[in-house]
């Protein structure tokens, strides 16, 4: 028989829903696949198994006495650490939350649990979502499933190494630069950031609030799709969040692509690619040629100085944003509490990693007296015009197409040196959250050294159903099979 | 560009960090790389722009949301005492 934790997200819902299996046994078969690998991994920083199981019981009870659960009935799920979970700790991967419980769940949370959802642990990340390798967080380092020297990307690394291990089916995570959807790549899997408003950010710990965005990372554009629909819709409590209905009430599961319009950057032909990125991506246009898709050359000038408007907004809003912890009212406070000053900076730079410092130093002196206009202003106005060049290229065409990526997932410790590097892996994750556009990371192929590469879909605004079916479309297509996963021997 | 050593100063004080002179140095030459890397924006920026982000939203001014009793919010305090968050003391007595 088929292992429980061998199976999908909505196969597991639809047998706990009609009583096939119980919620218990399914969240049991993935705390055991747990014990097993994630020793190996490290994708989760804690687990609540008590929480998980009384809460499988208790959806069984539910269950038994006749009440139809939801969507997710039974699905174990895990949670990036940066997302409130009422009276689990939250710690963002940080020092400086060492010891914080939430006294609330975010709305996203709400929404799983009425769903049915059994959340079963946080997961690893870069501190406070700055990082694109999980080698940022205050705790561990975190190991790609697919070769355990690489990182497993950032910052939702631990999520998509989970879901890759198949220690969950479905993880949360956040994207502000590509956090969601650069670790999807690296790990194999499947990570949406839906519209910038599309899913609540009420109860998400702020990093640079213009960009950030909660998703869903899955095994297969389907469990996407189920994990996106339980979230969505509009939350009185953030007042950025859409009052557009909900994406995925059309027939997008056909995965029909002919007819379909898919863009190709020259922006990004021109671009230095690594041979493999490069050839799957060419690859996955062809195989969008053969389901009867149209490939339409676009341009988008101003790509090119994404990463540099990304690393200012970006910073600046987390400079402002991260003021707030300064070991007042909650997290770390400093022994050398001599004046108020002291408290504040005292528990600041005990608290805070290198990057975390960094970023906050990035971000002070790009608002700062006599700078604020060579760098915050200038940096708005190009974000500005990238967002309309973007709008543009989707006018002319239903999706971009480009690589999650310019490579695989690279060895642990290789660019934490040099923090430039770094940042320029985002290049093609940051446009979409600078113009708040839906994005997919879709696995391609797998390249020379056995590692996943990713392609990258883009969509018009609160148009994921558009990008889901693409997604599926090229699901079907891929030589990426949503079976194959990483040969992660039991530990 | 390079950072002076009274500039990096002068943003870890706004910052309200404390630098170790280490630190001091390795961050004033990694933020140095970082901008001139962001220097190639001037090439890209041809207009001003003066609207937010956003646009503000508005509701009706009422109470809404989360309502907790002081205790849970006072349990994640460093120091509290009674409903008070404690802190060092702000202004010397005379």
């Amino acid at each position: 028989m088929t292992d429980l934790w061998q199976l999908s997200a909505r196969e597991l819902a639809s047998w706990v829903r009609q009583g096939e299996v119980s919620a218990l046994d399914v969240t049991e078969s993935f705390l055991e696949r747990i014990a097993a690998v994630d020793g190996a991994v490290r994708a989760f920083i804690r687990l609540d198994v008590e929480g998980a199981s009384s809460r499988a019981e208790e959806l069984d009870r539910r269950r038994s006495s006749g009440e139809t659960l939801g969507a997710l009935a039974g699905v174990p799920i895990a949670v990036k650490d940066n997302i409130a979970v009422a009276d689990w700790p939250l710690t963002c991967a940080s020092r400086v939350l060492e010891g914080y419980r939430s006294p609330f769940s975010a709305s996203a949370i709400e929404r799983l649990l009425e769903a049915g959802a059994v959340p079963v642990g946080q997961t690893n990340m870069d501190e406070f979502g700055m990082g694109s390798s999980c080698e940022g967080s205050a705790f561990f380092r975190t190991h790609n499933p697919w070769n355990r020297d690489r990182v497993p990307g950032g910052s939702s690394g631990g999520s998509a190494a989970a879901v890759a291990a198949r220690m969950v089916p479905l993880a949360l995570g956040s994207d502000t630069g590509g956090s969601i959807r650069q670790p999807a790549a690296f790990c194999g899997v499947v990570g949406l950031k839906p519209t910038y408003g599309r899913v609540s950010r009420w109860g998400l710990v702020a990093f640079a609030s213009s960009l950030d965005q909660i998703g869903p990372i899955a095994g297969d554009v389907e469990d996407a799709a189920l994990l996106l629909a339980a979230i969505e819709g509009h939350d009185e409590r953030d007042s950025t969040s859409s009052v557009r209905p909900p994406s995925l009430g059309g027939a997008w599961r056909d995965g029909d692509a002919s007819g379909l319009r898919v863009g190709c950057l020259r922006e990004i032909e021109a671009a230095s690619l690594g041979d493999d990125v490069r050839s799957s991506w060419e690859q996955a246009l062809r195989r969008f040629e053969e389901r009867g898709a149209r490939i339409v050359e676009v341009t988008v000038p101003s790509l090119e100085a994404a990463v540099a408007v990304y690393y200012v907004v970006a910073n600046c809003e987390a400079s402002a944003n991260l003021a707030r912890y300064d070991g007042v009212r909650y997290g770390h406070r400093t022994e050398h509490d001599r004046s108020l000053e002291a408290l504040y900076s005292g528990s600041r730079s005990e608290g805070f990693g290198p990057e975390v410092k960094r970023r906050i130093l990035l971000g002070t002196f790009a608002l700062s007296s006599g700078y604020y206009d060579a760098y915050y202003g200038r940096a708005r106005a190009v974000q500005e015009r990238l967002r309309q060049e973007l709008f543009e290229a989707l006018e002319q065409v239903d999706v971009l197409a480009m690589p999650t990526s310019p490579s695989a997932a690279f060895a642990l410790g290789e660019r934490v040196e040099d923090p430039l590097a770094m940042y320029l892996s985002d290049v093609y994750t940051v446009p979409a959250n600078l113009a708040g556009l839906p994005a997919l990371a879709l696995p391609s192929s797998l390249d020379s050294e056995g590692l996943p590469l990713s392609l990258q879909l883009l969509g018009r605004p609160f148009e994921e159903a558009a990008l889901l079916r693409v997604g599926l479309a090229f699901e079907q297509a891929a030589e990426f099979s949503a079976h194959q996963r990483p040969g992660l021997e039991a530990t | 560009m390079s950072l002076s050593s009274q500039e990096i100063k002068r943003i870890a004080r706004l910052a309200r960090l404390e630098l170790t002179p280490e630190e001091e140095q390795l961050y004033a030459g990694q933020i140095a790389d970082v901008v001139d890397y962001i220097d190639q924006l001037e090439r890209f920026a041809r207009e001003e722009v003066h609207e937010p982000a956003m646009a503000p939203v508005e509701r009706e001014d009422v109470a809404s949301g989360l309502r907790l009793e002081p205790e849970a919010w006072l349990a994640n305090a460093p120091a509290a005492l009674d409903h008070f968050v404690l802190v060092p003391q702000v202004k010397k007595s005379d």
